[in-house]
């Protein structure tokens, strides 16, 4: 049971994968990109959804995929055009596919009918012609792999469609020299499933079915390799099969791309029984292989000389492709006349794939991890190095020098492992943005600016909250309606801009918007009737706007489904924070908004400042360092309060003693200590006053809360070359911790 | 097909044993014996100093470095509010797990491991309250008195403002 468990997860992961395929591929079509690779992929992802599911059992999901699939592949074929229509049918439909899934996942059963407005719509499209209903009861549903029988693979279809080649055939064999001979259009198929098939949840007997499809067919289970019970494999693959196909159009082409979703996980072989021992070739060998050829430019050893002789020699075999597709469009694969396309594509796309392993991402944690250890040694060695040891031991110092590098180079090729493009999380966005639009009722174009920007896959998970939070905001608040946008002189459409950039170690994603901007006084009344400020406190508008991340704040006068309960903004905080970035908004009335959020290019190494505090080690993240200096020169400032403020540059910056916030006496004398002067978020400074300052270094960071709990003003501990844990300081923690106090 | 069923049968006896007793290690603060169940520790090492955690309570002595991960070190003497132990190279730290965590606690000595009835489990009468929360029950073993840690019990309020 639980191994079967392992396959539906494995599969729900595919879908979810696929999913996301979908929305990327549809992101592409509605861009105007209508080309047959992009519908081609979409039919594989809901193909692969669908079989996926026949083996679970999941029949709505099946039944539904399978009339969208349909649909598709009239679309592909050029039967059905693409227009917008049928473009927002399709994005619609991945929709109910996705829920479809989801309920298949968490068992939570949908309303009956279920998807069946769209279905209906699929049929209505489908109806154009009449081959469009294979009856989805033939692809049935609960299927139990016991024994093959294929007696109910629609016939009546078959036959007709069968005669129609034979038609066909004998119409292009008609100008041809060479009669039929005894066993053309006879095929023999081998097929051997490896483990992998299986586990990936396909089941041959749909394979079969697919088959019989194309002509008659019998099949033969091949156990010689069954072993004896002591030997016997729960897992293992003992059984192969071996089919006779007889159909006088059949080509190799074709039968291949039956197996075309199980490729890679299983051995195949074709052979044209009718070319065997016969020269000339028959003609559907002869194809076969030239189309092969045409198509992969690499032809199976045993036709490439086949392939060369009929290349030149046969000007009619280009009729027979739209014939044969005829009928079997209405079949659940890949055919049609994008079939001659499809295998090259596919193909293709499969040895990309075999470039590609999916692996564990503990497994890359691991190495992460180690890699950042290796980091630190090497670090704590070249420390190590003085001026002496350096002289006598050169050598020694050039070894190092190598590691050094080595050890760069090899960090950073980890940390590509984990890298991936944002695109998969801006790749969400459009439709949120369109669906966004229809319900506010205003016009809002969104621009997505570099995608291709890589940050490390923890930090990606961790953005599609925040990223739908902030747009949502922007869609909701930020721009106007139509009308107040022609009335302030404003293009009717707004725009959401939505970019990538890397800026030295971070990571920089903008959110921006031509809207209104943030109604700051509103902002400050709400601030003040909620208590989030006193009511006499006056602030700066960088600090008003900042206020928008308060937890629960909201401006909407009227609570909508898509924003206003002050739920929210202050989500993106915590989640961004909780990545170790920092948001900073900007507005400008009348004129729009920018959110940026600032994120570390990795979670794991951070480039640190070792510092003493009292007699134990401290790091303070290099990013958030301005400058240092000696307390003996920092010009201090007494406040009421009884805290002192540190003059830089004719800014007034708040102090924060760290021996006396982490309650520990200081070991050094007053003027020997040292300021660290840091910034928090939206660039407000704080002066961390320490007892020493140690260097620089690299640090990996290690989690509190794996074994304690979160400490204010500790984002976290790490690990020094002499074995000690030293405390990562969390300059914005200790900022707001500061607030928090003060306002006690 | 016999040695196996022999197997079983072994396998059965211990299991019935099991079933009845408890397996403890056994540590000492100052004159007071407790023990933990010997299945939740993980390690037992000398007492080798500990980065301390700022803003908790003074019974967590910091964190140390446990192979690479970061591990926060209990002072058991301080939790049952007799005072931070002085400790010296000769105190221990027990490395145990609790839930999906991995503390470390730091006692005087460890003593011995005992093979406790679980039928001699007695409560811990009611009085002290720091008693009844931090202990799950009392043995008797060799005629002294072990007190049977709640770790979870031991390992929560660590933090000041919590």
């Amino acid at each position: 049971m639980s191994d079967l468990d392992d396959f539906k997860a494995t599969y729900f992961d595919e879908c979810s994968e696929l999913l996301l395929e979908l929305e990327e591929q549809f992101a592409a079509i509605e861009g105007g990109d209508r080309s047959n690779d992009r519908l081609n992929a979409v039919f594989r992802a809901i193909h692969s959804i669908k079989g996926g599911g026949g083996a679970f059992g999941f029949s709505d999901l099946v039944a539904f995929a399978h009339a969208y699939e349909t649909l598709l592949d009239k679309v592909r074929g050029g039967e059905i055009p693409l227009t917008d229509d049928v473009a927002a049918l399709c994005i619609h439909s991945n929709d109910v596919v996705a829920d479809l899934v989801n309920a298949a996942r968490t068992g939570v059963p949908l309303p009956p009918e279920y998807g069946a407005d769209e279905k209906a719509r699929f049929d209505a499209l489908c109806s154009g012609d009449d081959d469009g209903g294979e009856p989805i009861e033939e692809f049935d549903i609960d299927f139990v792999p016991v024994m093959v029988n294929f007696d109910d693979v629609s016939e009546a279809d078959e036959e007709s469609a069968d005669e129609e080649m034979v038609e066909a055939e004998a119409d292009s064999d008609a100008g041809s020299d060479e009669p039929a001979v005894d066993r053309s259009g006879q095929w023999e198929v081998r097929f051997r499933p490896h483990s992998e098939l299986y586990a990936r949840a396909n089941d041959p007997l749909l394979l079969f079915r697919e088959l019989a499809s194309l002509g008659q067919m019998t099949v033969t289970a091949v156990f010689d390799e069954v072993p004896p019970l002591s030997d016997f494999e729960p897992f293992g693959v003992y059984c192969e099969w071996q089919m006779t196909l007889v159909s006088p159009t059949l080509t190799e082409a074709a039968i291949r791309e039956v197996f075309e979703f199980v490729d890679g996980n299983c051995d195949l072989e074709v052979v044209d029984l009718g070319s065997i021992g016969k020269r000339p070739p028959s003609r559907p060998a002869a194809k076969a292989a030239a189309t092969e050829a045409a198509d992969d430019g690499e032809p199976l050893p045993s036709f490439a000389d086949l392939a060369d002789t009929v290349k030149a020699s046969t000007p009619p075999k280009q009729a027979f492709i739209p014939i044969r597709a005829e009928p079997m469009t209405v079949k659940p694969a890949v055919v049609g006349d994008a079939a001659a396309a499809a295998p090259a594509a596919s193909e293709g796309e499969h040895r990309n794939g075999v470039q590609s392993i999916r692996v564990d991402l503990d497994k890359v944690d691991r190495v992460v991890n180690m890699v950042g250890e290796l980091v630190i040694t090497q670090s704590m060695l070249t420390q190590q190095m003085d001026d002496n040891l350096r002289a006598r031991y050169q050598e020694l110092v050039r070894g190092l020098e190598v590691l050094a590098q080595t050890t760069r180079g090899l960090q950073d090729s980890v940390m590509a492992i984990r890298a991936q493009p944002v695109k998969s999380v801006f790749s969400r966005m459009p439709r949120l943005v369109r669906e966004l639009a229809q319900k506010t009722n205003k016009k809002i174009r969104l621009e997505t600016i570099g995608e291709n920007t890589e940050i490390d896959k923890t930090v990606i998970e961790q953005l599609s909250d925040p990223l739908t939070h902030m747009i949502r905001n922007s869609a909701d608040h930020g721009i106007e309606t139509p009308e107040k946008r022609a009335a302030a002189g404003k293009s009717e459409t707004g725009v959401i801009r939505l970019s990538a950039e890397q800026a030295g170690g971070n990571i920089l994603i903008i959110v921006e918007d031509d809207g209104a901007g943030i109604n700051r006084d509103k902002v400050l009344q709400v601030a003040r009737n909620r208590g989030v400020i006193g009511p006499d406190q006056q602030l700066t508008d960088e600090q008003i706007d900042q206020l928008i991340f308060a937890p629960g704040f909201s401006t909407a006068d009227a609570v909508s489904d898509i924003s206003g309960r002050g739920v929210g903004m202050d989500v993106v905080l915590s989640n961004i924070k909780k990545i170790g970035g920092s948001v900073h908004v900007r507005s400008w009335t009348g004129r729009g908004t920018r959110m940026t959020l600032r994120l570390p290019l990795t979670l794991a190494v951070l480039d640190v400042m070792l510092v003493r505090v009292s007699h134990n080690p401290y790091v303070i993240p290099l990013s958030s360092i301005v400058e240092t200096m000696q307390t003996a020169r920092a010009a201090f400032e007494r406040v009421p309060s009884g805290g002192r403020v540190l003059q830089v540059r004719g800014e007034y910056v708040q102090v924060i003693d760290l021996c006396e916030r982490f309650e520990m006496p200081s070991s050094v004398d007053e003027k020997n200590r040292f300021v660290v002067l840091c910034e928090a978020e939206g660039s407000v400074k704080i002066a961390l006053v320490v007892d020493d300052i140690i260097g620089q270094q690299q640090v990996v960071i290690k989690s509190l809360e794996e074994n304690f709990e979160s400490i204010e003003g500790i984002a976290g501990g790490t690990i020094l070359g002499d074995g000690n844990v030293a405390l990562i300081v969390d300059v914005q923690g200790l900022k707001t911790g500061t607030l928090h106090r003060n306002a006690a | 097909m016999e040695a196996l069923g022999f197997r079983d049968e072994a396998a059965d006896r211990s299991a019935i044993v099991a079933q009845n007793s408890l397996q403890l290690i056994a540590f000492s603060i100052g004159e007071q014996i407790y023990g933990v169940e010997i299945t939740t520790v993980r390690e037992i090492r000398a007492w080798n100093g500990a980065t301390p955690l700022p803003n908790t309570r003074e019974f967590v002595r910091g964190v140390i470095n446990l192979r690479g991960t970061i591990v926060p070190i209990f002072d058991l003497r301080a939790r049952f509010g007799d005072g931070q132990t002085s400790p010296t190279k000769n105190h221990v730290v027990v490395v145990m797990s609790v839930g999906d965590k991995w503390v470390g606690i730091l006692v005087d000595a460890v003593s011995d491991i005992l093979t406790v009835s679980k039928d001699d489990i007695h409560p811990v009468p009611e009085g002290n309250s720091l008693d009844t929360e931090l202990l799950n029950g009392i043995v008797t073993h060799e005629s002294r008195m072990v007190g049977l840690i709640d770790l979870h019990a031991v390992v929560s309020g660590a933090k000041v403002d919590g």
